[in-house]
């Protein structure tokens, strides 16, 4: 009976699985085809020649290695800057029982109740006012810090027990000792997913870097991929080509870092 | 032998010229949305100016796709607009109406630039009385598109260039085929879609119009005998003789490109469209199932032909530092010379009437001819004259939807609709403002940042006198921590916000800098707008996708969180949609969705269901979008929930295992109270970005059929960046704060009660 529902448990897990890899597989196969293939009717799964000439024309069709470089200032840029800001936020509201630490925390938790569409122009005019169009700055400023990744770690940052902090405490250690030492060793597996989801927010940015930038060699490869259809067509295999580029090093992290996810917390001071 | 200080002299002295000149050069921006094909000749075409133009540099930044209007309107609000910019003729009652173009008719008489080169309707599209705003590009009628293979096949006789409604149905008919005989058809004659710009002529045509001639009303116009007769034969093309295949909305259409590859295919024999269209059919061409031929829009029972002028053309800010050479750029890359470089991109008919013929005559097939013919019966379209065109369009598609999906009377729709549109009107002359303030420096943003800043600084400082002295000791710790995200915020989020704020009491179009007051009106329209009732209804609805897919999440997270092989692999695929390209994903959802084509139908046909018309009907669209949001969130849910679960101590799951705990006790009482912080945040996060959901509305439906999908945000877009009203879509962004900020304190409630072990 148990083996029976895990058997069932396993296989839709698997079965939803090979469904995630759809709309990549047609990334893929759409990447290798040539412009007339795409338009075929009933729609064509597979190339007829596989055309790998598309990626390097995609390449060369824009300075896409400058939007890549880009992209990896403004991507480490926030990462570091999420890891250190969010958890500094996220150790006062989980760990320093300060007065109106709720009230506080409810103000920053209704930041993100205001849709971007709607405060964007506002923050495009902070950005030009600093006269920082077309800077990096304009390109990760915003992102240094945010409201979802101090969320994110203050639930972490709760969930570790008291003790540790107590004996360091009666040892003479500071806050900072402790927030340094003990709490962002143990928050490994929370550290790493924050990392991960500001590293694809860049990643993945699109209207905030076309607003901030006019020339192209201060652009992402979002903004690139996007330029890729126009008003009244889509160049889709150099598109795709281009966006299965542009995924592929966030998948090849992701495949790496998820052992190191399942590691974290077995090389911490918990166990024995 | 000089030496080599005596070198530099010379340099130096070489070089003299050249400063002077550099001091010279005046250097200007030109922005357009050409794609990467279009870029080239635009290119060549600036090139040129500047070999003529030497003492002009131009800074060319194209910005292909849908997010062009975003980035001029932002550039006009930060009052850095380009100096040359290319306006789509739907957007220049907006630009005109808040007197953000330079008139160019004084230039014209200095600059001695001649007017007669181009076609006259073309540039009266942008004419206002004794005013001229943009130097027409180029433009295009519609035409009907057709195989000719299809015709010979079946032994049809090409369309004349005199034919009618009757010919065009007939043809249809006989076009429409069940080639292998198994009972479905399988080649069209035609194709309908509720799309409005597709349309309209047939309405001209038929004698009718939605509005009346001075486009103050609807009612006696778009509920006429004529206008419902024309639109009553398009729609039966569709409902009763069936010559026109059921390929979903526009919108669907448009993002899939089905009717265009039913089309280029040999699926479908006739097609309406506009000379932008024309390179992607002829690359078809290639393909061997399609022989193109162009014939124009049929003639109506009563003979009358009217056509339609789509038209962009090149603009300059009324404030620019250098207006007079910014017009001359502008005038160039209207001229004939530019025109002549980007006709080779086959886009457009050329503006310019030297360039156009030219063209016509170099074309063997005649095509080209055949839209330069149309010219005469070209009208100006709506979108041209009236401001916010853009949401009465969406109101008359609805109109079109009601009665060709929802099975309503066409009369009782049209009257309704009318009146609706009458409302419209009246709301966006209400809104529409015809003061001239020059536009000046936005520093004003300064004055919210230390507002901001100053108060932050002040609430900081009453925490502390208001605190004892332990309390002190606690604060004074917390706000080294908390110091660099509150900097952070202040600049970046509360001022935004804090802007915002100020806004949704105010009228602000963007583009023009005045702000006036308007107390609560926009709240006051808000509430009396059913349309945002119902966006408000629809995001309920759609929310209920946040507890389903995080029960769905958590299942599958809790498979994947055991050591065994291939688990890396497996993880990996179900984070794959969150870094997936969006518009990949939703176009790869809109064809499993598609009615007759689509993967969806096909498995309920197979299981012996009835098959559905998803994205299609008022009645699915929604649940088909939910389901699409469930199968793109759930990596990131399943992510989160997996770290949550290595947070876990293996010790206590061990002792409770030892302690004989059965595994769906050690789940529900182990497991759930512990990745409670975990669960917390994944259902707040979940629920304030589905209550936030934009993309997907964006890309699959764009709020239909009928608003059946249009969601809170979608609607704040609309009104930001279509509508352009600030203040009202920053009022609509206060509404969904407040409750979006009740139901994420009861969620708290609920679930925030801290658990420690």
């Amino acid at each position: 009976m148990r083996r029976a529902f895990r058997f069932i448990g396993y296989t839709l897990v698997i079965i939803l699985g090979i469904s995630m890899i759809f709309p990549f597989l047609w990334m893929l196969c759409t990447s290798l085809m040539n412009e007339l293939e795409v338009y075929h009717f009933p729609p064509k799964l597979l190339p007829t020649s596989f055309r790998w000439l598309n990626y390097g024309e995609a390449m060369t069709l824009q300075p896409f290695p400058r939007y890549f470089f880009n992209t990896m200032v403004v991507a480490s840029v926030s990462i570091v800057g999420q890891l250190l800001f969010c958890s500094m936020a996220a150790y006062a509201f989980a760990r320093i029982p300060f007065r109106g630490r709720e009230k506080l925390f409810a103000v920053y938790l209704g930041t993100m109740m205001i849709p971007a569409i709607v405060t964007i122009i506002p923050a495009f005019l902070i950005i030009t006012t600093f006269g920082w169009m077309n800077t990096y700055w304009a390109l990760f400023t915003p992102s240094v810090s945010s409201v979802w990744g101090i969320f994110l770690l203050r639930q972490f940052f709760k969930t570790i027990p008291k003790d540790l902090e107590d004996a360091a405490r009666i040892d003479g250690a500071s806050d900072w000792t402790i927030y340094w030492r003990i709490i962002l060793p143990l928050s490994k597996p929370a550290l790493a997913t924050l990392a991960l989801f500001a590293f694809i927010g860049s990643w993945k940015d699109f209207l905030w870097p076309l607003i901030v930038t006019n020339h192209s060699d201060m652009r992402t490869v979002e903004v690139g991929i996007a330029a890729f259809s126009g008003l009244y067509q889509t160049d889709w295999p150099h598109q795709m080509a281009a966006a299965v580029l542009v995924m592929l090093p966030v998948v090849i992290v992701f495949f790496l870092a998820q052992r190191y996810f399942i590691r974290g917390i077995t090389f911490s001071g918990l166990k024995g | 032998m000089i030496g080599s200080a005596g070198r530099r002299f010379i340099l130096l002295l070489l070089s003299i010229p050249q400063i002077l000149l550099a001091q010279n050069v005046v250097r200007l921006r030109l922005v357009d949305w050409a794609d990467i094909e279009e870029m080239a000749l635009d290119r060549t075409a600036i090139e040129a100016f500047r070999t003529s133009h030497p003492n002009i540099d131009v800074l060319y930044e194209p910005n292909p796709g849908q997010q062009y209007e975003e980035k001029i309107l932002t550039g006009l609000a930060a009052g850095d607009p380009p100096d040359v910019f290319l306006l789509d003729s739907k957007l220049i009652p907006t630009f005109t109406n808040k007197h953000v173009l330079l008139d160019l008719e004084p230039f014209i008489r200095s600059q001695r630039i001649d007017t007669t080169q181009w076609f006259k309707s073309a540039l009266d599209i942008a004419r206002r009385g004794p005013h001229l705003y943009a130097f027409p590009k180029g433009f295009s009628p519609l035409v009907v598109f057709y195989n000719k293979k299809i015709f010979q096949q079946s032994g049809v006789v090409l369309p004349s260039a005199s034919w009618t409604w009757d010919d065009y149905l007939t043809i249809g008919q006989r076009l429409t085929r069940d080639l292998d005989g198994d009972g479905v058809v399988d080649q069209y004659g035609a194709a309908f879609t509720n799309y409005y710009y597709n349309w309209i002529p047939w309405v001209w045509s038929g004698g009718g119009d939605i509005l009346d001639s001075t486009g103050m009303s609807a009612v006696g116009f778009l509920n006429s005998a004529p206008t419902e007769s024309s639109l009553r034969y398009l729609i039966d093309l569709r409902k009763k003789y069936r010559v026109a295949p059921d390929v979903g909305s526009w919108v669907q259409a448009e993002k899939t490109g089905i009717n265009a590859e039913l089309f280029a295919g040999g699926k479908i024999a006739m097609i309406v469209d506009g000379h932008w269209r024309m390179p992607k059919y002829l690359k078809y061409q290639m393909d061997g199932n399609l022989d193109l031929g162009v014939a124009p829009l049929p003639a109506s029972p009563s003979g009358r032909r009217v056509n339609v002028m789509y038209e962009s053309g090149w603009c300059v800010p009324v404030n620019g530092a250098h207006s007079a050479e910014a017009v001359m750029l502008a005038s160039f890359m209207a001229g004939e010379q530019s025109c002549r470089i980007r006709a080779a991109g086959r886009l457009e008919i050329p503006a310019n009437i030297n360039v156009a013929n030219e063209v016509a005559r170099r074309d063997s097939t005649g095509m080209e001819r055949l839209f330069v013919d149309e010219v005469p019966y070209c009208r100006q379209p709506w979108g041209s004259k009236i401001e916010r065109f853009s949401e009465i369009e969406w109101t008359l598609q609805d109109a079109v939807d009601e009665v060709m999906l929802n099975d309503k009377p066409l009369h009782a729709t049209m009257t309704r609709y009318a009146s609706l549109v009458d409302n419209q009107l009246e709301n966006i002359r209400a809104h529409e403002s015809f003061e001239f303030k020059p536009i000046r420096e936005h520093s004003d943003i300064l004055y919210f940042l230390f507002g901001v800043a100053i108060v932050t600084i002040v609430g900081g400082g009453l925490m502390f006198v208001g605190a004892r002295h332990n309390e002190r000791m606690l604060l004074t710790k917390a706000t080294g921590f908390l110091f660099p995200s509150i900097f952070h915020l202040t600049i970046f989020i509360f001022t935004p916000i804090a802007f915002a704020a100020y806004l949704s009491f105010h009228q602000w179009d963007l583009v023009v800098p005045n702000q006036p007051f308007v107390g609560l009106n926009n709240f006051r329209e808000i509430f009396n707008d059913p349309a945002f009732w119902k966006a408000l209804l629809n995001t309920c609805v759609y929310s209920m996708n946040v507890p389903v897919g995080m029960a769905l999440a958590l299942v599958v997270a809790l498979i994947l969180n055991r050591k065994m092989k291939g688990i890396g692999l497996l993880r990996t695929l179900y984070f794959l949609p969150g870094v997936t390209s969006m518009v990949a994903m939703a176009l790869v959802w809109m064809w499993i969705y598609h009615p007759s084509f689509g993967m969806a139908n096909l498995a309920l046909r197979l299981t012996g269901l009835p098959p559905l018309d998803w994205l299609n009907s008022t009645q699915t669209a929604m649940t088909s979008i939910m389901i699409f949001t469930i199968w793109t969130g759930i990596g990131y849910q399943i992510v989160i929930f997996l770290a949550g679960l290595q947070g876990i101590p293996e010790e206590i799951t061990d002792a409770s295992r030892v302690d004989g705990a059965s595994s769906l006790g050690r789940f529900w009482h182990i497991t759930v109270p512990l990745l409670r912080p975990t669960t917390l945040f994944i259902l707040v996060t979940s629920f304030i970005s589905s209550f936030q959901v934009f993309t997907a509305i964006y890309i699959m439906t764009g709020g239909g059929p009928v608003h059946s999908t249009d969601v809170f945000v979608y609607h704040i877009y609309q009104a930001a960046w279509e509508q352009l009203r600030m203040g009202y879509a920053s009022a609509m962004s206060w509404i969904l704060f407040a409750i979006v900020m009740i139901a994420t304190w009861v969620q708290f409630r609920i679930m925030g009660k801290e658990f420690s072990y």
